[in-house]
């Protein structure tokens, strides 16, 4: 018999990559742990994806609701309960976060809830919130998984009240007249186009030269289009100098691109500048683990280069996202469980999503990406407007686009923009995957009428072969 | 290219036929790169790039889900292959960079069809390595065909027979005109339709005929294992079918020697259909102790053919024409076709082997 501290694998973190992790060692058949220190289902779960996607279902839908009449409705009084809503998104989260404790007992995980610490090789030092020691644990098998926090700049730090972070700007009291959102990656821009379906003037700062500035840059402009429309103000190449306290709220210093600088005041800032890696605190550095601007550093096996110490998601880098996390996980158990068939992760295949309005969906190289990469291409677009079940649902802005290798056939990216495309993403994502050619796209049959058939059309396309366009 | 047997008759072996039929192979060759012979898991683009960089898939290992071939595999092999990096194959133009020639000589036994590859056997001289042989070549001279698992798997079989089987070869001729008046007469006697309905074939009167043979000479029907030599009773006889786009299968036809001319005409025209359209089952192209292979309607006199382990012997049949021939004493006109029996020298003697040979022509000439 084994010690109730003595694991196969310890997992510090309970997010979805640490989460995932577990689960998949568990079904290997390794004696597994988690540790976490404040929520199972870590920022994901509590504090991001799944919480504003519940906010944003809620904005989507009054500005839905609005536009009744166009669809032969007639809705009076519209209006909102802002503690209600926020209070929607609280409990959707709180209620997938007894989903995880739920799946670490079916697959009998232990689940410890406290601080860990690396304490030497194979050991886990524990914390309990009152600080109290708790004995250590011991495993052959250790995984990093502490995730990422929001990055903040000199002169740009948030105070909670005023200044936030997501985590401020998930669970407001009132919605603020007047809001700032620096930086227009995900976070941003969800941000963004939640507040102003609501009613709030907002304005988002971005210091390159367009917004979503991972994405394609034709869908990046098609989204810069449609949020100006939605009566958005977008800075781009612009950065915001210094924040400062005023009687009514901040008052902002924007230097735009002419590089003049303007005073701006506004009730709220959302600080959304890209995140860092929880390094700290765990004895990393103690082990001999390599840390670079603040993520660990591991190779393809998600491998620290310390025996029997791994790390994956967040705290590793780019792309920051769940489901990354949790690719990551399953192919380090795997790896450390001797698992046929396992390969690394390929950035090419993580699909990328926006819920902002309209939702934004991408894989693979950018057109600018693949042309820098040496690639002869052949590209294809189809319009949301020339899509008969988009017009029926009144979605008729969007675009959907594909890259391929003229040479090979090999699908390099898809990037849509439009009405539940992130939804969409995934059948390319399967495609990529197994590896298919612009053939097996085209023979595949797409149901009509449905939005995927623009992606079957933007393969056409892309050979010349559209048949409704 | 069809059918190498049966319609032996000499009118259909004119040249242009001959050509159009070598035509047709050579541009199914080119079209079909992956007639595979047992179904290969790899994903379209591993497929489309080891075509275009070729490389034989049939070689890889894969490294995805199931052993199915990825993109991975395929790069790895081709970072493996340099500097051998040939320029994708053209679609049209060129030579074929294969002698069909060897393709429907070489009869493969299906039953080892999915055996794994086997190391050459030590002391056996190498085989020049590519690097060698492409250096021997102008780049742009040449494209590269890349193997399919049934290329693969004929390569080997037949060295591996070449270095193993002590062959002899023994030549007869035989005289089928009362054979061809034979067929004329019981094809005219056959059921229009229904399932009594039979066309024989020339080739099915082989068959008959080396089946009887086989039992009138039974230690030429044997198998050599190191163990000993097995004797088998029946009359198993094995028929080359070559597939459209190269390669071939060995239908089995067994128990010959009990089964009636139509029985077996009607089965080989079964299996041969069902050999082109790769749907054969393996215990139909497993088993037996001789093969045939006829090359007679492309037009050659004789050949001598390479055994299929675990065979110990194949006939190799030529064209019939018509010849001047000396008969009671005055020359005549008859209609002759050329026989050559490889043997495999561990099993069957030379006279063994000349029994079979003259207990087959006795069977021919006299149906």
């Amino acid at each position: 018999m084994t010690s109730a501290t003595d694991f196969d694998l310890v997992v510090i973190g309970g997010g979805p990559g640490g989460y995932v992790a577990a689960i998949r060692a568990a079904q290997l058949g390794l004696r597994t742990a988690v540790v976490e220190r404040e929520h199972l289902g870590g920022i994901c779960l509590n504090w991001g994806c799944i919480p504003t996607k519940a906010l944003l279902r809620t904005s989507e839908l009054y500005r839905q609701i609005k536009e009744a009449e166009a669809f032969g409705l007639r809705v009076d009084g519209v209006g909102f309960d802002f503690e209600r809503l926020v209070r929607r998104s609280r409990d959707v989260a709180g209620k997938l976060a007894r989903g995880v404790a739920y799946l670490m007992k079916k697959n009998k995980i232990a689940v410890f809830d406290a601080t860990g610490r690396l304490e030497g090789p194979g050991r886990v030092a524990l914390a309990g919130h009152d600080g109290t020691t708790l004995p250590s644990l011991t495993a052959s098998h250790i995984i990093v998984a502490t995730g990422a926090r929001a990055r903040s700049l000199p002169g740009l730090e948030p105070d909670g009240t005023r200044i936030w972070t997501y985590k401020e700007a998930m669970v407001p009291d009132r919605l603020p007249q007047s809001l700032l959102v620096i930086g227009s990656g995900a976070i941003g821009i969800e941000f963004a186009s939640f507040y102003s379906a609501l009613g709030a003037a907002v304005t988002v700062v971005e210091v390159q030269d367009r917004i979503l500035p991972v994405e394609d840059e034709e869908i990046s402009k098609l989204a810069h289009t449609a949020f100006v429309k939605q009566r958005l103000t977008i800075h781009t190449s612009a950065t915001v100098e210094q924040l400062r306290d005023t009687e009514t709220g901040v008052s902002a210093r924007l230097r735009t691109a002419d590089g003049n600088t303007t005073e701006m005041a506004v009730e709220r800032v959302i600080l959304a500048v890209g995140i860092t890696g929880n390094v700290e605190g765990l004895g990393l550095e103690e082990q001999g683990v390599k840390i670079d601007r603040g993520h660990i550093v591991v190779d393809a096996w998600c491998r620290t280069g310390v025996p029997g110490l791994y790390a994956i998601g967040d705290v590793v880098g780019p792309p920051w996202l769940a489901h990354k996390a949790m690719h990551e996980g399953v192919l380090c158990v795997e790896k450390i469980a001797g698992a046929k068939a396992v390969h690394p992760l390929d950035p090419a295949s993580v699909p990328g999503c926006t819920y902002c309005t309209p939702q934004i969906a991408s894989l693979g190289l950018t057109e600018r990406a693949a042309r820098e990469a040496g690639y002869e291409l052949k590209i294809g677009r189809y319009p949301y407007a020339a899509n008969g079940k988009a017009i029926a649902l009144g979605e008729t802005d969007g675009l959907v686009k594909t890259i391929f290798d003229a040479k090979t056939g090999a699908l390099l990216g898809a990037h849509m923009i439009g009405a539940e495309v992130t939804e969409l993403i995934q059948g390319f994502a399967i495609g990529k995957t197994l590896e298919t050619t612009e053939a097996e796209l085209m023979a595949t049959i797409f149901p009509h009428p449905t939005l995927s058939e623009m992606m079957h059309e933007s393969v056409l396309d892309a050979f010349g072969r559209a048949l409704h366009i | 290219m069809n059918v190498p047997m049966g319609h032996n008759g000499p009118r259909e072996s004119s040249a242009e036929h001959v050509m159009d039929r070598i035509a047709e192979q050579i541009l199914g060759n080119r079209q079909n790169g992956t007639g595979d012979a047992a179904r290969l898991f790899a994903s379209p683009l591993a497929r489309r790039i080891a075509h275009e960089r070729g490389i034989d898939l049939a070689a890889l290992k894969g490294s995805g889900p199931h052993g199915r071939i990825v993109l991975a595999d395929v790069e790895r092999a081709a970072a493996q292959a340099q500097p051998a990096t040939p320029r994708p194959a053209p679609e049209t133009g060129g030579a074929p960079a294969q002698p069909e020639a060897s393709v429907m000589e070489a009869a493969v036994m299906g039953e080892l069809m999915h055996a794994p590859p086997s190391a050459p056997a030590p002391g056996l001289a190498q085989p020049m390595p590519d690097k060698q042989i492409l250096a021997l070549y102008e780049p742009g001279s040449y494209e590269i065909v890349p193997h399919d698992t049934m290329r693969r798997f004929i390569a080997e079989r037949l060295t591996l027979a070449k270095q193993t089987i002590p062959h002899f070869y023994l030549n007869i001729e035989c005289e089928l005109d009362a054979l061809l008046a034979a067929r004329t007469r019981l094809n005219g006697m056959a059921p229009q339709d229904g399932p009594r309905a039979f066309k024989l074939s020339v080739n099915d009167f082989i068959i008959k005929a080396m089946a009887m043979a086989l039992q009138t000479v039974p230690a030429a029907n044997a198998t050599w294992t190191e163990e000993g030599i097995l004797r088998h009773r029946p009359s198993d006889i094995a028929v080359a079918v070559a597939l459209e786009g190269g390669g071939l299968y060995t239908p089995v036809i067994r128990d010959a020697e009990v089964k009636s001319l139509s029985e077996i005409s009607n089965e080989m025209r079964d299996l041969a259909g069902r050999a082109r359209s790769k749907r054969l089952a393996p215990h139909e192209y497993q088993g037996g102790a001789t093969s045939i292979s006829n090359l007679g309607m492309y037009g050659i006199d004789s050949f001598d053919a390479v055994i299929n382990p675990p065979h110990s012997s194949i006939l190799a049949i030529g064209r019939a024409e018509k010849k001047p021939i000396v008969k009671d004493d005055a020359i005549k006109i008859a209609t002759m076709m050329g026989a050559t029996l490889s043997c495999d020298h561990r099993v069957i003697d030379g006279a063994l082997g000349a029994e079979l040979l003259a207990a087959f022509k006795a069977y021919l000439e006299t149906p």
